[in-house]
């Protein structure tokens, strides 16, 4: 109970941010999750570009360190490029249709940017999901500990790299992933 | 107090002020869901002026239009914020800065030390963000939107030449660029530390500084706390905040701050192009001026004196005249040009005194000239990163009967 009230609270105190919502269509999941790991989405909302300076923008992005796959990117480019053009009008809203297909889970994963550090079995820049189950294995606070962590973001657990907040993830999702997580 | 005057106890003091903010980061650390170890963007802001209009809360960008910046000195709470990643919470008495690169002897002094090892300096100097203006290029390009006379200040700055530490750790041959590093923090690990490399003409000029003071008080955090890169007239970007390595290098730094941002194409391109192969690296601002006083919409009164007052500043070399218009650029008038006795870097003052002689609406412009015959232009030449914006400066004010 407490924590429910505690993840409320953080949710409505995030400045905005879980009410911030690019233009729904395909892959506008995948953007808003990569982009928003450093900055608001008003950085794309207000200032619509050409297809090219996207692409260039993507590429700066990725040099600076956002954990997205070349795959990735390129759906974060097309989706911009439509939704977010200077000389074209936005299409109406749709279904991120690419949020669906495959395993759910791995989509929950992916849309969320956390495969962009997180790997079933090994380490990549944060440790791996077996990593984790195993070190909550037999906890009866885990699941609670878990959510929060995601929910919030921390340091220190694994070393000193940070995890970013996940202020976007919705309450029964995130439930999924820590269920997902323990019986890994 | 006069900057130069800055003391060990102001230092103390800052410690302590330091302290009482890491308690409330910590406080608001749950809500904001900043990581360990940085300040979260709203102690910042209490921090500043009122008038500061914020653009982003992450990463924090903020500024004070033109009418809130009629002040000689730019008071600290009233300099520009712009950072590349999050603020870090940096320990003064731990703090270290180290020398390495291509010198002869690799240095490195406690916050302690340097204040002991060279002469401290005082000098005033614009810092101004690359993309300052932004907003009034058309189209709009990607970056913060600042105002057409946002992302600029000039406080005054005390701490030692860089060229006197260069010159106590001894160049190597063939050191040609200093490159600057701070202890901001990403969002995430795989975040690329920003690091920006200056020539070594401009690293020995001589009001190039290690700073640890603005205005004659320790560096505020979201300035750099407790040490920074000054590089006065330069974009701001080339003055590294938290400041804890200086490398001397044979070349420009390669890295995504040296390539793909902070740069402008070679040659012009149409605009909405994307950036060309061939680019330059931004260094000095070109010549700018803005109105300070009278505010927008300001009421005048017909047949009676009034004042435009405002500010005048370039990268390098000297602001040479200012010239306002009332007539929309038809016809120029030589405003009064006051000199500043503070340092080369620093914008001047510039007034000139005219009685509007009809109501209604009026628009104030004005331009200014540098030494190299250089004069702004009503629109300077559009860029995919919206850099340099320094088109003329317009306000409009209405004169009543």
């Amino acid at each position: 109970m407490r924590l429910s009230v505690f993840l409320l609270f953080g949710i409505f105190t995030t400045g905005g941010f879980a009410q911030d919502h690019l233009i729904p269509g395909p892959g506008s999941t995948l953007t808003e999750n990569k982009c928003r790991i450093c900055h608001e989405l008003q950085h794309i909302q207000r200032s619509p570009l050409s297809r090219g300076e996207w692409a260039d923008n993507l590429k700066n992005m990725k040099e600076r360190g956002t954990p997205m796959t070349e795959a990735e990117m390129a759906v974060i480019l097309d989706y911009l490029a439509v939704y977010y053009n200077r000389d074209k009008p936005a299409p109406a809203p749709s279904p991120d249709t690419l949020a669906g297909g495959g395993d759910p889970m791995q989509r929950l994963l992916e849309a969320n940017g956390c495969t962009g550090c997180h790997a079933p079995d090994r380490k990549v820049v944060g440790p791996a999901f077996r990593e984790i189950a195993a070190k909550y294995a037999g906890d009866a606070s885990a699941a609670a500990r878990l959510a929060q962590k995601i929910r919030q973001g921390g340091q220190g657990a694994w070393g000193n790299v940070p995890m970013p907040p996940n202020p976007g993830l919705s309450d029964p999702d995130l439930q999924s992933v820590v269920s997902w997580l323990l019986k890994k | 107090m006069e900057p130069s005057k800055i003391t060990r106890r102001d230092f103390i003091g800052g410690v302590a002020g330091a302290g009482a903010l890491a308690t409330l980061g910590i406080k608001e650390a749950g809500a904001q869901a900043e990581p360990a170890g940085t300040i979260p963007a709203d102690a910042i802001k209490a921090e500043k002026s009122k008038a500061m209009q914020w653009h982003s809360e992450r990463p924090l960008t903020g500024s004070v239009p033109a009418h809130e910046h009629d002040f000689d000195v730019t008071p600290t709470d009233r300099m520009f914020v712009r950072n590349n990643l999050l603020i870090p919470d940096i320990d003064f008495k731990t703090h270290r800065v180290k020398i390495t690169g291509l010198v002869g002897n690799e240095l490195e002094f406690s916050m302690d030390e340097l204040y002991k090892a060279f002469s401290a300096v005082t000098i005033q100097g614009m810092l101004e963000c690359a993309g300052s203006g932004r907003s009034a290029y058309a189209p709009r390009a990607s970056g913060t939107p600042w105002l057409e006379t946002g992302g600029m200040g000039c406080p005054s700055w005390g701490g030692v030449r860089l060229a006197d530490v260069l010159k106590a750790a001894g160049l190597k041959p063939g050191a040609a660029h200093v490159a600057g590093q701070g202890g901001d923090p990403g969002m995430v690990a795989s975040a690329a530390p920003v690091i920006r490399s200056i020539p070594m003409r401009k690293a020995m000029d001589d009001d190039t500084l290690i700073a640890w003071a603005m205005n004659g008080q320790p560096l505020p955090r979201v300035h750099g706390y407790p040490l920074r890169l000054v590089v006065p007239g330069w974009v701001g970007s080339a003055s590294t905040k938290w400041l804890h390595t200086i490398t001397v290098l044979d070349a420009p730094f390669k890295g995504t701050y040296m390539s793909s941002s902070y740069v402008t194409p070679r040659v012009p391109v149409e605009p909405g192009q994307k950036m060309p192969a061939e680019t330059v690296s931004t260094e000095g601002w070109p010549v700018k001026s803005m109105i300070t006083s009278p505010a927008p919409n300001a009421r005048l009164k017909a047949g009676t004196q009034a004042t435009v007052r405002g500010r005048a500043w370039v990268g390098e070399g000297e602001v040479e005249r200012v010239e306002v218009s009332l007539d929309e650029g038809k016809s120029w008038q030589r405003a009064q040009l006051w000199r500043s006795e503070s340092g080369k870097y620093a914008w001047r003052r510039f007034t000139y005194d005219f009685t509007p002689a009809r109501a209604g609406y009026t628009t104030l412009v004005a331009r200014a000239w540098d030494s190299a015959g250089n004069v702004q232009p009503a629109i300077p030449a559009w860029n995919p990163l919206g850099y340099f914006w320094n088109g003329w400066h317009r306000v409009g004010v209405v004169v009543e009967a």
